[in-house]
């Protein structure tokens, strides 16, 4: 008999391009049965039946870019807020970068964090491993080794692997293990000490200006590198034109590359920095109007594969400060899905391509469960209303990382409820 | 009574005390010309009233009487920390000057810690100076005083720009219409971006002159033109105003020497010849002879303000206490 059953829900399924009121049927933590309208026969009789009231039922949010401060700095954000904050974000899996301390450069760090949260529960804790050792960029890290026990993917984090023979030799070495490279894409000769996009407003700030071609140069050389090496490889949070471009290019040769952005890029831009409000120093920096629109057109043809939450701890001591000296990042999971469902009431995507951008292409990347509702799938799950009005206040979030960009904007779109195997890890008070 | 006589100031223009409609002074960007001519008339009024007065004091109001100035500089300064403590000390106002070195900044305390605790000491008027751009924008949203920026990182220097100004107009009389040349570190210069904003809003012609290093993006769109040839730029200029080469804030790849600069970019007598016939010279200091300048062209007494500008910064300064203590009064 079924466990849980679903119904009078609007389903989004990407993998089936399915949007239609139905029924989802659970069994032993994965989905059992889909259809449209009511259920009738087997699927009927269930534990537990859930009538969702026309809500909205997508595959959990497979968020790619996500730090955590444990170990290191557990006061900014632990593995237990963590992952209450991702279940109540409908998050049902996340990838952590691997710029913790000490860093996870090596198969027990990967083991330590895996087996932490399987203790607390909760959405799945995914890992990157560092390319190289502690993030250094000049020597490989045990890559074999992190693979073996479960990294999903390798990175240097927060900044690009400057030196090119050590970067053809991470992708020549991880395409051998059929695992992506993730590369943060700034050209740090051009971008070091950087403190905003390069451009009028830099200038009429007197702040530093980080250029465009910074990302760009990186993700071009990258594409040599591809072609070199054979390697999968992904730009994450792409935010100009200029990479855009790039990715477009390499894609339409063919290349095994693939992308993600998060919601400041689309949804804001460098003019934000105009009151030296360190909410908005981000790294990469938050860039011109023309640079937005390039990401919207990129988000909505697929050149932009992924969207993802680009979550950074940071407490106000770290913002409290200068523009310069502050450190950039910005709380991201509890407005992930809201902010991207902007894009679908601006119409500017569908409700389809949300949830590809949010749960299937980042599953498919990091090869791990999650962006389909078909039979035989792990029921990672969202229940969520599109609709309804939220304004977003930072004091709000569940995550103990409570600065937003988006401090005090209005937006759509409210978590109701978040499954994993079946099991409810987030619901909403009544 | 320390109340202006008015036969006193008849003579020097009767100025009244400007009133700004903000509470602190963070930058000239998005000044209008009624606010800086104000605070231009009254420093011009001090001007003659500090010049023509032996007996200072009288002719000066009390503006600041009972009121405490703290200068804060987290940057080294010479000129500005002492003009400052000057114009606050002739407005009957008392002074504090707080250096970075040997206080809690250098312990590590933070800069809003730094004035969470000055605040409790209810200071009237706190005077900047940061390297960092923004600071005393930040230091303005955390403190009952008013804040004066007394610059701050690359942003702006908004006494310069307003005592250069001074400066220009009591010499030239005015400065609308007038060819102003702004040459050198533009990139690292808040008395750049100030005296853009402040000569662009009066009406002046501001060109920049600049190797292609020290220009920042897309600084055309302040309403500027540029030039990277110093003879071609300053061509027929009524003003020359040399910048510092701001080596402490450089990386060391914007120019290939100090001898090479001099060379293309330093101000000296030939070069000076393609201005206007009755150009004048003028500098923020501290300069570097030999750099940026030449020092028969600094030491020209004929053609240099240079001095006049350090003078101008004590007046220029009294105008802007002044309009923040009231503003206070008002508030």
């Amino acid at each position: 008999m079924t466990d849980l059953l679903f119904t009078n829900a609007r389903l989004l399924d990407p993998s089936q391009n399915i949007d239609a009121v139905g029924y989802l049927a659970v069994t032993d933590g994965n989905i059992s049965a889909i259809g449209v309208g009511t259920p009738e026969g087997a699927d009927v009789k269930a534990t537990k039946t859930i009538d969702c009231g026309g809500q909205s039922l997508a595959p959990g949010i497979v968020d790619m870019r996500v730090q955590t401060a444990d170990p290191g700095s557990e006061h900014l954000e632990d593995l237990p807020s963590l992952l209450r904050a991702a279940a109540a974000a409908g998050v049902t899996g996340f990838a952590c970068l691997p710029n913790t301390q000490p860093v996870v450069d090596n198969a027990a760090m990967i083991d330590s964090l895996a087996l932490r949260a399987s203790r607390i529960g909760g959405p799945r804790l995914h890992v990157y491993g560092a390319a190289t050792r502690n993030l250094e960029g000049t020597e490989m890290a045990e890559i074999g080794m992190m693979a073996e026990a479960g990294a999903v993917g390798f990175t240097n984090a927060t900044s690009s692997i400057d030196d090119a023979l050590v970067m053809r030799r991470v992708m020549a070495y991880a395409s051998m293990l059929d695992k992506p490279i993730i590369q943060h894409c700034e050209e740090a000769s051009l971008s070091r000490d950087g403190e905003m996009n390069e451009s009028e407003t830099s200038t009429r700030l007197g702040l530093l200006g980080i250029p465009a071609a910074a990302e760009a140069m990186i993700i071009d050389r990258d594409i040599h590198l591809m072609r070199l090496t054979g390697a999968r490889y992904h730009v994450a949070h792409v935010s100009t034109r200029a990479g855009v471009t790039a990715i477009r290019r390499a894609k339409a040769e063919g290349l095994p590359i693939t992308a993600d952005t998060a919601p400041p890029y689309f949804l804001l831009n460098e003019l934000a920095v105009s009151t030296y409000d360190t909410a908005f120093k981000l790294s990469p920096p938050l860039r011109s109007e023309d640079d937005r629109q390039a990401v919207i057109d990129a988000i909505a043809d697929g050149t932009i594969d992924a969207i993802a939450s680009d979550h950074v701890p940071v407490d106000g001591d770290a913002k409290t400060q200068p523009f310069g000296p502050a450190q950039p990042g910005a709380s991201g999971l509890d407005t992930l899905l809201s902010l991207t469902l902007s894009l679908v009431h601006q119409q500017k995507i569908t409700m389809m391509r949300a949830f590809e951008a949010l749960s299937l292409a980042p599953a498919a990347i990091l090869d791990v469960p999650g962006g389909t509702l078909a039979p035989g799938a792990a029921a990672d799950l969202v229940i969520f209303k599109p609709d309804v009005g939220r304004l977003i206040r930072g004091a709000d979030f569940t995550s103990l990382s409570r600065i937003t960009p988006f401090e005090g904007q209005p937006a759509q779109g409210v978590v109701t409820a978040t499954y994993v195997n079946g099991i409810c890890v987030h619901q909403m008070a009544a | 009574m320390n109340k202006p006589s008015n036969k006193r100031a008849a003579t020097a223009r009767n100025a009244p005390a400007a009133l700004l409609p903000t509470r602190h002074l963070l930058g000239i960007e998005g000044m209008n010309p009624l606010e800086i001519n104000a605070l231009l008339d009254r420093g011009d009024y001090f001007a003659n009233a500090i010049q023509k007065n032996s007996d200072q004091q009288a002719n000066l109001g009390d503006a600041l009487k009972g009121k405490t100035v703290l200068n804060l500089f987290y940057e080294n300064s010479t000129r500005t920390r002492v003009s400052f403590e000057l114009a606050a000390k002739r407005l009957g106002g008392s002074v504090l000057n707080i250096s970075v070195a040997g206080s809690s900044v250098k312990k590590g305390e933070t800069l809003l810690d730094t004035a969470t605790t000055l605040n409790a000491m209810h200071p009237h008027i706190l005077v900047v100076r940061h390297n960092c751009s923004g600071a005393a924008r930040l230091l303005s949203e955390h403190v009952d005083a008013a804040v004066i920026n007394a610059g701050d990182g690359r942003h702006e220097h908004p006494t310069q720009a307003l005592l250069d100004a001074l400066t220009i107009r009591r010499r030239v009389g005015h400065i609308e219409g007038l060819k102003i040349a702004i040459c050198g570190d533009i990139a690292n210069s808040r008395v750049a971006r100030s005296n853009i904003h402040l000569l662009g809003t009066l009406g002046a012609e501001v060109r920049l002159v600049c190797p292609s290093t020290l220009l920042p993006t897309a600084i055309d769109q302040m309403g500027v033109s540029v030039s990277t040839n110093l003879e071609e730029g300053i061509y027929g200029a009524d003003i020359v105003m040399m910048l510092r080469l701001q080596t402490e804030r450089m990386a060391g790849t914007e120019t290939p020497s100090q001898r090479e600069y001099f060379n293309l970019f330093g101000l000296d007598r030939s070069k000076f010849l393609r201005a206007a016939p009755n150009a004048l010279i003028m500098h923020p200091g501290p300069m570097n002879r030999g750099v940026e300048i030449d020092s028969t062209m600094a030491d020209d007494v004929e053609k240099s303000l240079i001095r006049t500008q350090v003078e101008m910064g004590v007046a220029a300064r009294m105008a802007c206490l002044e309009a923040l203590a009231l503003g206070g009064e008002t508030a």
